[in-house]
């Protein structure tokens, strides 16, 4: 056996194994060629609106959104709009999440903090880029069918943790980004705290159902913070507190 | 049939209908948004000439006429219970329909359920009319005066019951309606009928057969979802269902600063109609207080010691803890809606402020407050909040809002002390708006108070959510500017405008253009100067005033394209779709209105009516036009004068409709002849109130409330008693009360009421009050014209035939 695993045929052979498995997951997860269609459809209309990061482009490319749409939404998991996914919360539109994705100038190997991971899609598009993603859901069941489907879709480099937002995930800070998919009416202090000097954190902030505005965060060198106000937008609320 | 049984009748299901129709906007207002309620409704509301589209295609004789009355006079409870059932049934997520087909289908539906119980009432009156032809008065007033006490019965109930529970109100008084008309007729299938319609009525105000069902993204049920969350108590008014929840996981704190470190106090959420109003606080630990420090509210303590402030529009009191604070002695909290006060008031007691501070809330409008109390304040603070439209209060969301007016600021300025400071904060939008209409509504009221430059009397700061605008007449002084810098710099907030300030500094909140800075430097240069910049900037964010109150409209067509035509990185803010829904109820009134009337007129429906029918139409419709928009005119402009929009939309309605009733009867005893005069005399006396009413209201605003009600009847019943009058006279007089006649007078007056609701509204936006009774008049003008020319046809019509 010992001989067996040092010969190059044996790795040869297993590598062959191993690229063809990795090729039936990939072509899992793409799922079948008229839904492929729908989502490259899908990314050109959103690189028609102005995202341009071909890393998140590839990554939108790539992701089966279908699978992380109730069943009965399939056949308008690639339009431009948000989707019910149950417990009052929705998938963001994908026009949003490519937009909240490039605005982070992620780079492969990257950590990345997603809160409200809802039904999981865009953690697979961060993971898609190659970052590791630490995302984390308030709602216990949103939280346990996101960590089954993303782990029989292979995105191995996400950890789901079923807590509360407000407070990060101290044990894994710091983080070079934050990604906050639900509003907050404030922008919580942990997250500032636990945002790497020189990363950058998007959220959508305001009122819990008034006026929201996607914000991009960042940290200067000497730790001071700074903010843009990007776009107007409506999300679901972040939720406080373990459900 | 008794003489006066059929009007009785009449009278009640006018009632029932009327009844419904307020019900329903607040119900719908609680469980979808308040934009959607108007739209399905106001579309909805089409049954009523529906009715008379009906009746003239069927042509029915006396004796059907007869049959057709008693059987819609039964039939109007129950489709009252079985529209809010059914309508209850159907899951429509109004969300959805800008992103799929499918909802629309569902709204259809929704517009046939609510139209129904309107369609079905409207046909027992107009069949009313139509066996009544000698008495049209009276049985047309008979259904004013019972829609009037609809109105009454609606608004008294919504004191008492919630308003879900209400819904079923208004069955009863149809059945009460229906139970009229069994008596008179004594047949034993209509008294079982009846008796079913009283039994099943009764049984929906017992138990409801249907149930509330909030839209699962409106911010209440998303607040309930939180963990541990606990509703603490609820409340219905007229002006809305209030609700307060507990939970830990809730934080309110507008613009609070990222430097903030500490804890947040425990806080109650505030919800009125299930969105989100505030919240209040317990503010009993020292170490929580801390908290107030660091919001951007904060920044007028920071100028200098502050003995006394006045809070307009004080929520759950975090500004008036602030005020406490930061050192005020003498605290007043002054808040429209009596609900939240009560709340908030509950609150301060539970977090004992000591005797030494005078603390009161007053439930009043802050503006009429500001006028009338006699006291001077060293601060003069309206927090991010809005204030309260009539849309909260029922039938008409206009949103009117006159705390926010150049009339408004220049009040509050004037009330207050030699070294005075008002303040004014909202949140920050992007693309910005309501922050650049508040630097330049300030800047024309200070010009309106102070001699000379203003730029040293003018302070702008912005968080990375919310800004406040500080006006001192008296100027800020360089010392108080030196300490507001270094503390806006310790909380990360920008100051992008402050005396001395010469050039746009890069702050800690980035915005892409300086334009809150150009915006200031506009209003400092003057007014052409400011005009000139909202001018170029896309939105409409020039200072309203009281003739049109509308401060947070910001739509035009120019900036509709900017929205829509643009990449996808500007999306339409939903504050502003109020807008869109209003030209999408329009649109779909005017379609529907066109089909259901032009179109079976031009199919051959008039050929058989002879001569004159269109003269008739445009006499009928422009009636209808010119009473709803001097019923809204007089909604909006009586807000002001009354302070309170329940008690305008209650006092309009109700004078209107009785007054009008009264009017109605009455006019069964003038000649037909002269019918064009009412109708005359209605544009003149609606072409004073354009230029009077407004500066009426304004002057009597600080009088006592039994005189300004007094005032109010008094101006508006004998113009009701008048607009009771063209549609009866008109019926004698055009349609000469053959059936069919008085069936398509009635279509063209429905049609045009529920149209002439949306444009309205639409003309108060754009032109103001002013315009709308001025539009008024000129319809009555119209209406006047087209009598005239109608009766000269007639004679013309006979005098032929007579030499023939």
């Amino acid at each position: 056996m010992m001989f067996l695993s040092r010969s190059p045929l044996f790795r040869l052979t297993v590598s062959a194994l191993l690229l063809s498995a990795c090729g039936v997951e990939a072509q899992e997860r793409q799922g079948d060629p008229e839904q492929a269609e729908r989502r490259r459809a899908m990314v050109e209309q959103i690189e028609s609106y102005g995202v341009r990061d071909s890393a998140t482009l590839a990554a939108m490319r790539a992701v089966p959104r279908h699978e992380f749409v109730p069943g009965r939404y399939r056949d308008r998991a690639y339009g431009d709009h948000p989707l019910p996914i149950g417990h009052g919360q929705t998938i963001s539109q994908p026009y949003i999440v490519a937009y909240m994705t490039e605005i982070l100038e992620l780079e492969p190997g990257m950590k990345v903090l997603e809160i409200g991971t809802g039904s999981g899609y865009q953690a697979a598009v961060l993971a898609e880029i190659g970052c590791d993603v630490y995302t984390m859901e308030i709602f216990g069941a949103l939280a346990e069918s996101a960590r089954e489907r993303l782990g029989r879709l292979a995105y191995d480099s996400v950890e789901v943790r079923h807590g509360d937002g407000h407070y990060g995930w101290p044990e894994a800070a710091p983080f070079e980004a934050i990604i906050v998919t639900a509003a907050a009416g404030h922008i919580p202090p942990a997250l500032v705290d636990q945002l790497e000097v020189g990363g950058r954190m998007v959220i959508p902030v305001g009122s819990v159902y008034g006026v929201q505005n996607l914000i991009l965060v960042t940290k200067r060198d000497e730790g001071e913070v700074r903010t843009r106000n990007l776009l107007p937008v409506r999300f679901v609320p972040m939720l406080e507190g373990l459900r | 049939m008794s003489r006066y049984s059929r009007p009785l009748a009449v009278a009640l299901l006018s009632a029932s209908t009327l009844a419904y129709e307020i019900l329903l906007v607040r119900v719908f207002g609680i469980e979808q948004f308040h934009h959607f309620a108007y739209m399905a409704i106001g579309v909805a509301m089409l049954g009523f000439g529906a009715a008379g589209t009906l009746l003239a295609l069927v042509r029915p004789g006396p004796t059907a006429a007869e049959r057709g009355f008693v059987a819609a006079a039964l039939a109007t409870p129950l489709a009252l219970v079985a529209s809010a059932t059914l309508v209850h049934l159907i899951p429509l997520d109004a969300t959805q329909l800008p992103w799929s087909l499918r909802p629309w289908l569902k709204l259809a539906l929704v517009y046939l359920l609510l139209a129904l119980p309107f369609a079905v009432g409207a046909l027992a009156v107009l069949l009313a009319l139509v066996l009544e032809r000698e008495r049209a008065g009276l049985v047309y007033g008979a259904s004013f005066v019972g829609a009037g006490l609809g109105a009454t019965l609606a608004l008294s109930i919504l004191w008492v019951a919630l308003p879900w529970r209400a819904l079923a109100v208004p069955a009863a008084a149809g059945a009460v309606g229906a139970a009229t008309v069994a008596v008179a007729r004594r047949g034993p299938a209509v008294v079982a009928i009846a008796c079913a319609a009283l039994a099943l009525a009764a049984l929906a105000l017992i138990r409801p057969p249907w149930e509330l069902r909030i839209n699962p993204y409106k911010a209440l049920p998303q607040v309930e979802a939180y963990p541990e969350a606990r509703r603490v108590t609820e409340r219905a008014d007229p002006v809305g269902w209030v609700v307060a929840v507990e939970a830990a996981a809730f934080h309110h704190a507008p613009g609070l600063s990222l430097g903030y470190q500490g804890e947040f106090p425990p806080q109650s959420a505030l919800f009125v109609d299930g969105d989100i109003a505030g919240a209040t606080t317990d503010w009993s630990g020292q170490e929580d207080r801390r908290l107030l420090d660091w919001l951007p509210t904060a920044t007028p303590y920071v100028l200098g010691e502050v003995e006394s402030v006045l809070v307009v529009g004080a929520g759950g009191g975090t500004e008036v803890w602030n005020a406490v604070e930061h050192g005020a002695r003498r605290v007043r909290a002054v808040e429209l809606h009596g609900g939240i006060a009560e709340l908030a008031r509950e609150s301060m007691a539970e977090n004992a402020i000591p005797d030494a501070i005078d603390v009161r809330w007053v439930v009043a409008d802050g503006r009429r407050y500001v006028s009338s109390a006699g006291e001077r304040f060293d601060l003069v603070t309206l927090g991010p909040g809005r204030g309260f439209g009539a849309s909260a209060a029922g039938v008409h969301a206009l949103n009117e809002d006159y705390l926010h007016t150049v009339e408004a600021y220049r009040d509050y300025l004037g009330g207050l002390t030699e070294d005075g400071v008002l303040a004014i904060s909202g949140w920050v939008t992007v693309p910005p708006r309501r922050s650049l209409r508040t630097i330049l509504t300030v800047g024309e009221a200070l010009r309106g108070v102070t001699a000379g430059e203003i730029g040293d009397r003018l302070v702008v700061v912005r968080s990375w959510a919310t800004f406040t605008v500080l006006a001192k007449p008296s100027g800020f002084e360089p010392r108080a500017i030196e300490a507001l810098t270094e503390w806006t710099r310790s909380r990360g907030f920008d100051l992008d405008w402050r005396p001395g300030i010469e050039r746009p500094t890069p702050g800690f909140n980035l915005l892409d253009e300086p334009v809150l800075y150009e915006a200031a430097a506009a209003a400092v240069e003057g007014a052409e100067a400011a005009e000139a910049f909202e001018e170029d900037y896309p939105f409409t964010v020039g200072p309203v005033g009281d003739g049109r109150p509308y401060p947070h409209h910001y739509l035009r067509a120019g900036s509709l394209s900017l929205f829509f035509g643009a990449e996808r990185g500007s999306v339409l803010p939903i504050a502003e779709w109020g807008y869109v829904a209003l030209i999408a109820t329009l649109a779909q009134s005017l379609v529907l209105a066109a089909v259901l009337l032009l179109g079976p007129v031009l199919l051959g429906g008039g050929a058989t009516t002879g001569e004159g029918l269109g003269l008739v139409l445009a006499y009928f419709s422009a009636i209808g036009l010119g009473f709803m928009a001097a019923e809204i005119a007089a909604i909006q402009q009586l807000t002001l004068l009354l302070g309170h929009p329940v008690y305008a939309v209650a006092s309009v309605l109700v004078v209107l409709l009785v007054f009008s009733g009264v009017g109605s009867m009455r006019s069964d005893r003038w000649s037909a002849r002269h019918g064009w005069a009412a109708a005359a005399v209605l544009a003149v006396i609606m072409t004073i109130y354009a230029a009077g009413l407004l500066p009426l209201s304004r002057a009597l605003q600080p009088a006592a409330l039994p005189a300004r009600g007094l005032v109010t009847v008094s101006v508006l019943a004998p113009l009701a008693f008048l607009m009771g009058t063209p549609f009866p006279l008109g019926l004698r007089g055009m349609a000469r009360g053959a059936a069919e006649r008085v069936a398509w007078a009635w279509a063209a007056n429905g049609f045009a009421s529920v149209v002439a609701t949306p444009l309205a509204a639409l003309i108060a936006l754009e032109a103001g009050s002013r315009v709308l009774w001025l539009t008024a008049g000129l319809a009555y003008a119209g209406a006047a014209l087209s009598y005239r020319a109608g009766r000269t046809t007639a004679a013309t019509t006979a005098r032929s035939r007579a030499r023939a």
